[in-house]
Order: structure tokens, then sequence, then C-alpha cells
């Protein structure tokens, strides 16, 4: 019982990340129809800036984690105006292999910049509240809720919940009350009558980029925070948020966070309890599942079938 | 493809025909030279056949891909699934239970069929960006699964070794040279049958389905029906090359299948120009043999990455970008719609 409670709070986490990572996906697919792949390598980068901020230019993680932010969100609206934009009218094909390109290239860049060895946040230049531990001694918990039944939640996966949270209820306030938020709302629904209602269309499209990125970005780190940082992370968990877009309903925003709390439950859940090897397997299963059930997703439109 | 019968023409076939005695033939020169204290950088005939023969398999593999990816405009993101299908199909039969090679090829073949109907029928009815989806998932599931289940391959991570080779009358084919011939008369096979689909009714439906799909719809093709025969074919091709491969490389492993060769084959489709046939060849021995020969030279990025793919992602990139319809002389190979 203790197990499971743990399990289901490291799903919640899980999830919390794939649900930001699965937001810059859908924003992205509800305003041009694009599959972005290259948002898992801006996920990926996000994680490695933020590291090299912290480890070569010695700068505070309250510093870096902003700073890498910033930096994504100019990567991503950087692809979207050297390779996306001159492809706007190009056959959707062309995009689509253009986005697998640019994936290409920015998991290779890593892998050279960086190195393929799995790295982590030293755990000196993190703010003390992350590093929990029990003395075994003493029993004393440190920076951690102790759970009923002997598990412990560390403090930094309640940091990384919140956060999740907090910027999932931003995205969707700027979404729905802000002029931008409305333009990108009118942009997903037409963008030609967009354009001609005096909408800037390639500056929203380039704004959702930047704001897809930048999110990205937060759960790179979430995910240094508790993983490795490898080159090859942008991918396999870029899959498992697609899927929990997929899952959501693609386009729709707060599918994909309710699609992302889902896979990350059943990632984990279904690692713990059916099978470890197939754990990155679960959100391709669901996916496919999705796609033959229910193509719209939980929440999305019923009108999947387009031409 | 003109069938004319130009002194060009001929030569090219006389050396497709006699690569095998032209290779040997240089080993035999290089060592003539080498007697004589001249020492060319030659690896050795040997050699140079394997490469060509796995440029082989990319170029049947292309041309497989090519029918989904070119003719029917869809992305394929997991081509690489129907070569895992069709060399663990024929692997497994061969090595494991003893079955002969020219059952276990057809059997991998209808095997790699069947899932190339099964993967696509899902998504028949949705837009192209799903297929992209559901094929990327099953070449992820596929690669779990023959990495995962040890019941299945007989050892973990889907290590099956000591794939026979194929016997004839008596005669064992396990020459590089027997290969060498064996993956042309199938790569004919394959492009021979391909070439004609694709100036038959059925190729031209597919190319319209490409154009636009309501269109053709209306014009009175069935979309599914179409779709799901190019998934098919497109499978058996894959299915063929795996078939082939197990019993060239006779050991084969989870790592060998992975998805960044899905990857691989699409790039030598888009140079070549997608939907067309030479252009996918053209593109398959170009990048298929350029790792190979560029090896040497790469050792040292090599410790840093795999600058290969970052080399096909440029590619991939500029290709899109500034020409669509590859390195195929026609301009509007895909469609502009």
């Amino acid at each position: 019982m203790a197990q499971l409670l743990e399990q289901f709070i490291n799903g919640l986490v899980l999830g919390g990340i794939y649900a930001l990572i699965a937001v810059g996906y859908t924003m992205v697919y509800g305003i041009i129809q694009l599959i972005n792949f290259a948002h898992g390598e801006i996920f990926m980068f996000g994680a490695y800036l933020a590291l090299m901020l912290i480890t070569v230019f010695n700068i505070p993680f309250w510093v870096a984690l902003p700073a890498s932010m910033l930096l994504c969100a100019m990567l991503g609206m950087l692809i979207d105006l050297v390779a996306y934009r001159p492809l706007r009218d190009a056959p959707r094909l062309s995009a689509l292999i253009t986005a697998i390109g640019i994936s290409l290239v920015l998991q290779n860049l890593a892998r050279m910049i960086w190195s393929a060895r799995p790295q982590q946040f030293p755990t000196e230049t993190l703010p003390a509240f992350f590093v929990s531990e029990v003395n075994m001694q003493t029993g004393e918990i440190l920076n951690a809720i102790p759970l009923p039944g002997g598990g412990i939640l560390p403090y930094r996966d309640v940091f990384i919940l919140a956060l999740a949270v907090v910027l999932m209820i931003a995205l969707n306030r700027l979404i729905h009350l802000t002029k931008i938020g409305k333009a990108m709302r009118a942009c997903a629904q037409n963008r030609v009558a967009s354009n001609l209602m005096g909408i800037k269309t390639n500056q929203v499209i380039a704004i959702t980029f930047a704001i897809g990125s930048a999110l990205g970005a937060v759960a790179g780190i979430m995910v240094g925070l508790s993983e490795n940082i490898t080159p090859t992370m942008g991918y396999y968990k870029g899959v498992a948020a697609f899927a929990a877009a997929v899952l959501g309903g693609i386009g729709n925003i707060t599918g994909a966070m309710l699609g992302g709390i889902i896979i990350g439950l059943a990632e984990v859940l279904g690692a713990g309890y059916i099978s470890g090897g197939y754990r990155l397997a679960i959100a391709y299963i669901i996916m496919i599942a999705v796609i033959v059930i229910r193509p719209s997703g939980l929440l999305g439109k019923s009108t999947a079938t387009r031409a | 493809m003109k069938d004319k019968l130009t002194p060009k023409n001929i030569i090219f076939a006389l050396l497709i025909c006699f690569l095998p005695l032209l290779m040997f033939a240089i080993d035999d020169l290089v060592a003539l030279l080498s007697q004589s204290g001249i020492y060319l950088g030659w690896p050795g005939g040997e050699y140079m056949l394997r490469i060509i023969v796995r440029a082989g398999v990319y170029m049947m593999l292309a041309v497989g891909l090519n029918i989904v990816c070119g003719f029917t405009g869809l992305l394929d993101l997991g081509y690489v699934c129907f070569y895992l299908i069709g060399g663990y199909t024929a692997g497994i039969l061969m090595a494991r239970l003893g079955v002969s090679y020219w059952v276990a090829l057809p059997l991998a073949v209808l095997h790699g069929t069947a899932w190339g109907l099964l993967r696509g029928a899902p998504t028949l009815r949705l837009t192209g960006d799903y297929f992209a989806i559901v094929t990327f998932g099953f070449a992820e599931l596929f690669f779990r699964i023959v990495r995962n289940e040890q019941w299945l391959v007989g050892a973990p991570n889907g290590q099956l070794r000591g794939i026979p080779s194929p016997t004839l009358f008596g005669i064992t084919f396990n020459q590089n040279w027997h290969n060498y011939y064996h993956i042309l008369i199938l790569l004919t096979l394959v492009v021979f049958i391909t070439y004609r689909l694709q100036h038959s009714r059925v190729g031209r439906a597919w190319v319209a389905i490409r154009e636009d799909e309501q269109a053709a719809e209306s014009m009175g093709i069935n979309v599914s029906r179409y779709k799901s025969l190019a998934f098919a074919v497109s499978a058996a091709i894959g299915g063929l090359s795996g078939a082939f491969i197990a019993q060239f490389q006779v050991n084969i492993s989870a790592p060998f299948f992975e998805f960044w060769e899905s990857i691989l084959i699409l790039c030598m489709v888009v140079l070549g120009g997608m939907g067309s046939i030479r252009g996918a060849m053209i593109g398959a021995a170009i990048l298929g043999s350029l790792g190979e020969i560029l090896r040497p030279g790469l050792i040292i990025p090599y410790q840093f990455g795999n600058p290969r793919y970052l080399i096909f992602g440029i590619i991939l990139i500029l290709l899109m970008r500034f020409r669509p319809s590859g390195l195929s002389l026609k301009k509007h190979n895909t469609n502009t719609a």
C-alpha cells in the first residue's frame, strides 16, 4: 500500500512533466497542424542549457531556470523562422520531414557538445531543500514529507508538481484572458481568416513556439532534477509526451494536461506492476489504442478526419 | 527507365552482372602490384562486395518506403519495423526451428505484409499525421518486443545467432558473391514489380491520393483500398529485405533495427526525390555506402557522437527547403497543394 502511494506520487510528478511538454506539441499542432518532432529536442536542450549555465558559468539555479527558458524560447522561435516558416504553404509532408531533420540535428549536436554521458545537476549547486535524505540511525527525515507506511515525499517532487500546476494555470489564463491568447485561439480556428482580420499570424505562431519551448525547458530541468540528462531523453520523453497530447486530443491544451497526467501515471504504475522492460512502450500502446478507438482524444473535437 | 539498348546501358548492365569478377580482378591486380612494391588503398574485393550487398539491401528498402512516402505521400516513420519483422521471422524460423530459407523467405514476406495492413488500418480514415504517429509507435513496440521477449528470440537484447545460409541443390550460398547475385535478383524483382505498379492504374491512383485525397475519392478511387495496397506492398518489400539481411548477417540483434534506421531510409528516399524509384535507389546507394566509405575519416568525430546523423538531418532540412524533388531531374515530384 505504501509502495502504491509512492508510485502514484511518482506517476503524478512524471505526469506533470509530460503535461508541460505535451502542451508544447499540442499548441503548435493546434495552430499550424504540424507535429513538431523537434519539440522533444528543445526540451532536452532546456536541461542541458541549464546544466551548462550552472556548472560552467556558476549561475545559481534560480537564475539558470528562467535563463534556460528564455534561451529555449529563442531556439524555438529560431527553428520556426528558419525551417518552418518558409514551408508554411508547402505540402505537409515537407514540414514533417523538416521537423525530423531538425530533431536529428539538435540531438546529434547535443551529443557533440555535451557528450552522450548521462549527467546530473551537481547536488551542491541546487537549492538545499531539493536534497532529501533519511538518516538511518535517527530516523530523521530531511527535506521530505513522511508518508503513511514509511515512504517519503521529497520537497523536490512537491516543487516540481507545484510548479507544473502553476505554469499550467498561468498558461490557461494567458490563452483565455489576454489579447495574444485570443489571437492564438483565432489562428487555431482559421489562420487565413485571422490574417485577414489583421492578426499578424507569423508573430502569433512565433510566440506559440516561444511559449511551448519555454515550458519544455522547464520540463527538461525538472527531469534533470530527478533523473539523468542524456541527449536521447528528448526523443524518449518527447514521444511519451506526444502520446499524452494525442490522448488528450491534439490541439486541445486542457486535454494535453490531462493526457500528461494519465500517461505519467500509466507509465510508472505499468512499469512497477506489469513489466519494467516495456516502460516506454506503455505510452505508445496507449497512443495507438487512442488512435484506434477515439482519434479525437479525450477532449478533442470529434472532427478528427481532415483531408 | 526506357528500355533502350544504348551502348551506355549495355556497359552498365554488363558491369552490374560481372561486378564480383571485377572486384576479384582488382584484388589480383592489387596483389600483383604489391609484389612489385606498389601499395594502393584498396580495402579488398570481399569487403567491397559486402558494402555493395548492404547498399543493395538499402536500395530495396528505399524502393519499398518510396511506395508509401513517395507515391501515396504518407510519412512512414517506422519502416524499419518490417525489416525487423522480416529479419526475425526468417531468423527464428531458420536458426531455431530449422526451416529452410526458401520457406522462411515467403513466410517473412507474408508476416511483414500482414503487419503492414494491420498497422495502416486504424489510420485509413484519418489524416497523414496520424499515420506518421502510428508507424512511429509500431516501430518502437516491435523493437521492444524483440529486445524483451527472450522466449521468442532465445537470448537477451534480441540476439539471434547462427542463422544458416540458404542451400539449394547441395550448394550453400554463403560467399559474398553469392549474396551479391542473391540481392541482385531480389532487387531486380522488387524494382520490376514496383515499376510496373507505378505505371499502372494502381500507381496513378496512389499519386492521385497523394495530390488530393478528397478529389481522388470523388473521382471514384477507393482511397482506403489503394492505401492498404500501398501499405501491403511496401511492408512486403521490407519483410523481404529483412529475410535477406538475416541470412547475410548470420547474427542479428535488436540495435540493428533501431528507430534511426527508419530515418536513414527516409533520408535516402528524400535525397533521391520522393516518388522516383530510380531516385530512391540512387539515394540508397549514396547514403548506404557513404557511411562505410567515410568511416576511417570519421573515427575522431565518432567519439563525440554520430556526425553521420547530423549530416543526414541537415540534408533533410536543406532538401525540403530548396529542392523538394531531391536529386531527381523532375522539378515537381512532390505535390505543391
